[in-house]
């Protein structure tokens, strides 16, 4: 079950990686012609640089489901099945104690409750924590940066599903 | 505990970038300076905020387009053109049309993996030794991330806050000297082994070849033209490249169809948030690299040693070459960019650009050694042989790359001459 919530997941962030990856692409290219007509559009560099950060940590969590992340594999490929099998598990825990770790991360930085606590005021907030984080702007866009900043959330979570998934079912696992 | 921390989950097999994480979190967590935690992931978003980083995923997709767009035979066949009449006529031409793949795709693992399928087939075919020829084509497949644009030039760019378009045309001369070095190994085993006899084609095939294979050149022109010239960034440069790579493989070499993008899109999407990921990793354990000084404590270290730059890059190329065998070329270059580049530009005086194409060249060569040599699995799977056949073929290219290394470390002016 879990398994295939993981899948399915993955499946979903890789396809928003994708259509990002296109949104990077058309981004650049349309900043290309822009600026040789003389009509330089000032806010797609920034926007380009954030599809990319959404593709890169979208992907990432999907790699952690595949497990396909770059990795020296050493010593797991020279030791027996048995060991080899036990330092994957391993592997698995480490991962896992990093997506918590992710997760309690974001919680200190977007401090859901306390904004909560606030009713969404965001001026009561940071008198109250000296936390800016839904005061800081984008430099060109005109949006609030924690907007972006929120797919530190998702790659969070997604790579906590994932890597509770591969905790708690066999090595044998299809990736 | 840090350093365990870091070499135990490294070689366990934990992803790359997580242990650059991980490090980071229980470096933190000893060191009681735990109101980092409180930034932590704003740092890993923040890393990745960097214009020239765009370039890498643009670069990929060129590399997919022009993989599955009919390029890769025409540039073979316009290699013909030039050399396929010498003695060895075949070997010679996986060396050029390597180069002109290298001008295109920046990436060594993606080269090797589409000329071993294309070249070394045929090399066997006109009665070439397998293993040298897949040797031949992995050893070209070097030329990848040295003749620009190469995607290790751009994160090295981004990590040593260089120019990457000036990183680019460092990487000319080198490039050049390792095609002439190579040349130089192929003619010296062709007098030993006696090569098969080429032909020359005939002059209506030639011109034939030569119009086929315009439009694909028209990628690298866009690419190094306009650096050379000025006229786009990189990552804009890199996203021509592809929209010519797509435009030609669609209308002109009918061999790339719409539907393709797709999964094209997300081949590149999978193997760039691989990559830019390990460079967010890297931004939060560059504080642990800030806090504990680690480049200043090795400095200390190699400046007792020499005080010599020459003698400082040969040691940082054996240490090199033993760290390239087990680790990723590119994972290693963001690994050790923000550690060895401040001694080398603060204490020896190096130009970043020469420190650039040293370790980039040094680190790739890695790809083509046991016992994580990724490129030599590509082309040994590619072309059914047997790594250890490829590798008995690949010495006289690896020490041909060692000697290019030992004068770029000694001449700066062969990678600062064109900036």
């Amino acid at each position: 079950m879990l398994y295939r919530v993981s899948a399915a997941w993955a499946r979903v962030e890789l396809w928003c990686a994708s259509f990002l990856a296109v949104c990077v692409t058309l981004l650049v290219l349309l900043n290309v012609v822009t600026r040789t007509t003389g009509n330089a559009l000032f806010w797609v560099d920034e926007l380009a640089i954030y599809a990319m950060a959404w593709m890169t940590f979208l992907g990432a969590s999907a790699a952690l489901h595949h497990r396909s992340a770059v990795s020296v594999t050493l010593l797991p490929d020279a030791v027996s099945p048995g060991l080899k099998s036990a330092l994957l598990k391993t592997v698995d825990i480490v991962i896992f104690v990093f997506s918590l770790s992710m997760v309690w991360f974001c919680w200190l930085w977007f401090l859901p409750l306390d904004i909560a606590h606030a009713g969404f005021d965001v001026s009561t907030f940071q008198s109250k924590t000296f936390n800016f984080i839904y005061a800081e702007p984008t430099s060109t866009l005109g949006v609030q940066k924690y907007v972006f900043w929120i797919v530190m959330w998702l790659f969070a979570l997604g790579a906590a599903l994932h890597s509770t998934m591969h905790l708690i079912s066999g090595p044998e696992t299809k990736a | 505990m840090s350093p365990v921390v870091f070499l135990t989950a490294l070689f366990i097999s934990v992803p790359v970038a997580i242990v650059l994480i991980i490090t980071s979190i229980w470096y933190i967590w000893e060191s009681g300076n735990t109101v980092l935690y409180d930034s932590f992931v704003q740092k890993m978003f923040a890393g990745l905020e960097n214009y020239g980083l765009l370039a890498v995923p643009l670069f990929m997709l060129t590399g997919e387009l022009m993989n599955e767009g009919g390029m890769t035979k025409r540039l073979i066949n316009m290699a013909r053109v030039f050399v396929g009449g010498f003695r060895g006529g075949l070997a010679y031409i996986n060396l050029l049309a390597n180069m002109f793949m290298a001008a295109i795709i920046g990436s060594a693992t993606a080269q090797i993996a589409v000329m071993s399928r294309a070249m070394v087939p045929a090399m066997e075919e006109e009665g070439y030794d397998r293993g040298f020829a897949a040797a031949t084509t992995a050893a070209g497949g070097l030329l990848a991330p040295v003749i620009p644009p190469s995607m290790m030039f751009v994160i090295f760019g981004v990590l040593a806050q260089v120019p990457i378009g000036d990183m680019f045309i460092a990487g000319i001369i080198p490039g050049l000297l390792l095609s002439l070095a190579f040349v130089l190994v192929i003619t010296l085993i062709g007098w030993s082994q006696q090569f098969p006899k080429g032909t020359w084609m005939p002059l209506r095939d030639a011109k034939h070849a030569l119009i086929g294979a315009l439009p694909a050149l028209l990628i690298p022109v866009a690419i190094i033209g306009g650096i050379l010239f000025g006229v786009t960034t990189p990552t804009e440069s890199a996203a021509i490249a592809s929209l010519i790579a797509f435009l030609v493989g669609w209308l002109v070499y009918k061999e790339l169809k719409p539907n393709q993008l797709g999964e094209m899109f997300k081949r590149t999407a999978v193997n760039a948030s691989m990559i830019i990921f390990m460079i967010s990793a890297a931004s939060v354990f560059g504080w642990v690299i800030i806090y504990e000084e680690v480049p200043q404590r090795l400095a200390g270290l190699i400046t007792a040693i020499t005080s010599d730059p020459f003698m400082f890059l040969l040691i940082v190329n054996a240490t090199l070459l033993l760290a390239g065998m087990v680790i990723d070329g590119i994972a290693a270059i963001i690994l050790i960019t923000p550690i060895l580049l401040p001694i080398a530009t603060g204490n020896y005086d190096i130009s970043p650009y020469q420190f650039g194409v040293v370790i980039c060249l040094n680190l790739v060569l890695g790809l083509l050694t046991p016992p994580v040599g990724i490129g030599l699995y590509i082309a040994s799977s590619m072309s059914e042989t047997l790594p250890g056949a490829i590798l008995r073929a690949l010495w006289p290219f690896l020490l041909a790359v060692a000697a290019v290394l030992i004068l770029l470390s000694y001449f700066p002016s062969l990678s600062t001459m064109l900036i």
